[in-house]
C-alpha cells in the first residue's frame, strides 16, 4: 500500500497532505486551503490530529503547528433550528 | 539588468500582481506574513458578479477582469472551478423593485445586458426559490470561481516563471532612501528592489503609516455560513436586493438602523456545500469570532429566499475582513511623494472578481507601460 487516507469526509490522501506541505503549507488551515482536508462534515475532528502529527514529523519543528479554529456550530445543525428564537 | 520588484501580500491581489510581473520578465519576490490566501482571500465567497458592481470605473475594471477569467484556467493550466453560471439579484419588496429597476437601467447603459424578470420566471431559472420573491434580475455573464484555487494558482504560476515566494515572512518595514522605497526588512534581513507593491488588503495602512502616508482602508467584517454537501441545487449565483443596498451604503451612520448589514449572497461550491452570506460590519481588526445573532439573521434571509433550506444542516461559520474604501473603489496606484512605491488594495468584496485585472494593471504600471485602463479613478490621491 503506497498511500493512506487521512481525511474521510473529503477523501484526502497522505500523499496530497505531503504535497501541500512541500508547497509551503505549514499549518492546518494552510494544508486545508490547499487540499480540502478538514473542510467536510466532521470539520477536522478526525483528521486534524493526524495532520498535526504529520506536520510535526515532516517540518522538524518544536512548536505545535497552528490548528483550525473551532467555529460554531459545534456539530451540524439544521438551519431551521438555528433561526428558532 | 532585469527590473527587481517586491510584492507584499499573498492574497488574490498580491499573487496576481506577482504572476503578471513575472510574466513581463520582472525578477519578483513575493513576501507574505503567513501563507497564501491566509487572510481575506481565504475567508470569502466565490462570486464573480458583474451586475452587482457600481456602473463606472469599477464595472469597467470588472468586465476586463471577467474576460481574463474566461481563459485563465487554460493560461495557468489549473482547475479554478470557474463556471459561467449566470447571476440573479432577487427582489422581495416593491421598494427593492424600484431600486433594482434603476440599477438595471444603469447597468444596461454601461453595456451589461441585465434583465428584470418576474418571480415566476425566476423560479423557473432557479427551482426552490420562494413564492414570496416578486421578481429578480438575471444576467448570463455572471460567473463563479474558487478564490483559494485562484490565489494558489497565481502563486505557483509566478514561481514557475522564476518568482521567489517567501511565506511566513512578515515585513517589518519598508526601507527608504531620499523619498524612494528601496526594499523591505523581513525577519532581520534586508531585501532590495527597484520597486515595492503593497497588496496587503486591510493591513495596508499599517505598512504605509510609518512613511507618513495615510491609506483610508477600513476593515469591514463579513460572516458566511457553510452547509453540508448537497446535490447540485443552485444553478446560479444569487444575491438579494438588500445585499446590494448594504453594499452601496457609504457611511457608518447607516449602521445604526441595521448594525449587521445582513443581505443574502448564496452560491454552491464544486464540492456541494453552500456558502451562505453575508454581513457587513465595521468592528475593527480584532473581533474575528462569528456572531450567533448574525448567523441567525443570515439563516432567516436564506430561508425567506429558499424555504427548503430549513432542512439543510450548517457545518461551519466563519468571518473575513474586507478592505473597505470610502468610495467603494480599489486603490491601484503609485504613492505620490515616494518613488517606487505602489498600492494594490482596498477591493472590499470585489477582490475575487477584480484579482486578475488588478494584478495585470499593476504589472503594467510598475513596468512603466501604459496600463490598459486609465487608473486615475483608482489613485490614492483621490482621497
Amino acid at each position: 500500500m503506497d498511500d493512506t487516507i487521512i481525511c474521510r469526509c473529503e477523501d484526502v490522501y497522505l500523499s496530497e497532505i505531503l504535497g501541500a506541505i512541500e508547497e509551503g503549507g505549514n499549518s492546518f488551515p494552510g494544508i486545508k486551503k490547499r487540499v480540502r482536508v478538514g473542510m467536510g462534515y466532521c470539520q477536522g475532528r478526525v483528521c486534524q490530529p493526524m495532520v498535526s502529527n504529520i506536520l510535526l514529523a515532516t517540518c522538524q519543528r518544536n512548536t505545535r503547528p497552528v490548528l483550525q479554529r473551532a467555529q460554531p456550530p459545534i456539530r451540524p445543525v439544521l438551519l431551521g433550528d438555528i433561526i428558532k428564537k | 539588468m532585469r527590473q527587481k520588484v517586491i510584492v507584499i501580500g499573498g492574497g488574490l491581489i498580491g499573487t496576481s500582481t506577482a504572476y503578471y510581473l513575472a510574466k513581463y520578465g520582472v525578477e519578483v519576490t513575493l513576501v507574505e506574513a503567513k501563507d497564501i490566501a491566509s487572510g481575506t482571500s481565504g475567508a470569502c465567497d466565490r462570486a464573480i458578479m458583474l451586475q452587482s458592481k457600481n456602473p463606472g470605473p469599477t464595472l469597467e475594471l470588472a468586465i476586463k477582469s471577467a474576460n481574463i477569467y474566461e481563459k485563465l484556467e487554460d493560461e495557468l493550466e489549473v482547475d479554478l472551478e470557474y463556471r459561467k453560471s449566470g447571476g440573479m439579484i432577487i427582489i422581495e419588496t416593491l421598494e427593492e423593485m424600484q431600486a433594482m429597476e434603476h440599477m438595471v437601467e444603469r447597468q444596461q447603459k454601461a453595456g451589461i445586458d441585465v434583465k428584470l424578470i418576474s418571480g415566476e420566471e425566476a423560479r423557473k431559472w432557479q427551482p426552490g426559490l420562494s413564492n414570496d420573491i416578486i421578481g429578480s434580475t438575471w444576467w448570463e455573464g455572471d460567473a463563479e470561481v474558487n478564490p483559494l484555487n485562484v490565489s494558489f494558482a497565481f502563486a505557483n504560476a509566478a514561481r514557475k516563471l522564476g518568482a521567489e515566494i517567501r511565506l511566513n515572512s512578515p515585513v517589518k518595514r519598508l526601507i527608504t532612501d531620499n523619498n524612494r522605497v528601496i526594499g523591505v526588512e523581513v525577519s532581520g534581513e534586508r531585501i532590495y528592489a527597484d520597486a515595492v507593491v503593497v497588496a496587503m488588503g486591510v493591513w495596508t495602512p499599517m505598512m504605509l503609516k510609518p512613511l507618513g502616508v495615510e491609506v483610508p482602508i477600513i476593515p469591514r467584517q463579513g460572516q458566511i455560513l457553510v452547509s453540508e454537501k448537497l446535490p447540485s441545487f443552485l444553478q446560479v449565483g444569487i444575491l438579494s436586493a438588500s445585499y446590494i443596498s448594504n453594499k452601496l451604503k457609504k457611511n457608518h451612520e447607516d449602521d445604526k438602523k441595521d448594525p449587521f448589514g445582513v443581505g443574502l449572497a448564496i452560491g454552491q461550491t464544486h464540492s456541494g456545500t453552500l456558502l451562505i452570506g453575508g454581513s457587513r460590519q465595521f468592528i475593527g481588526y480584532d473581533k474575528t469570532e462569528t456572531n450567533p445573532e448574525i448567523t441567525r439573521k443570515i439563516g432567516e434571509a436564506a430561508i425567506r429566499a429558499f424555504p427548503c433550506l430549513k432542512k439543510v444542516r450548517m457545518i461551519r461559520s466563519f468571518t473575513g475582513l474586507r478592505p473597505y474604501t470610502p468610495d467603494g473603489k480599489p486603490i491601484l496606484s503609485p504613492v505620490s511623494g515616494i518613488d517606487s512605491l505602489y498600492i494594490a488594495a482596498g477591493h472590499e468584496g470585489d477582490g475575487v472578481a477584480l484579482s486578475p485585472i488588478s494584478g495585470k494593471i499593476m504589472a503594467q504600471v510598475v513596468c512603466g507601460e501604459k496600463p490598459e485602463m486609465d487608473i486615475r479613478s483608482f489613485s490614492l490621491s483621490r482621497f
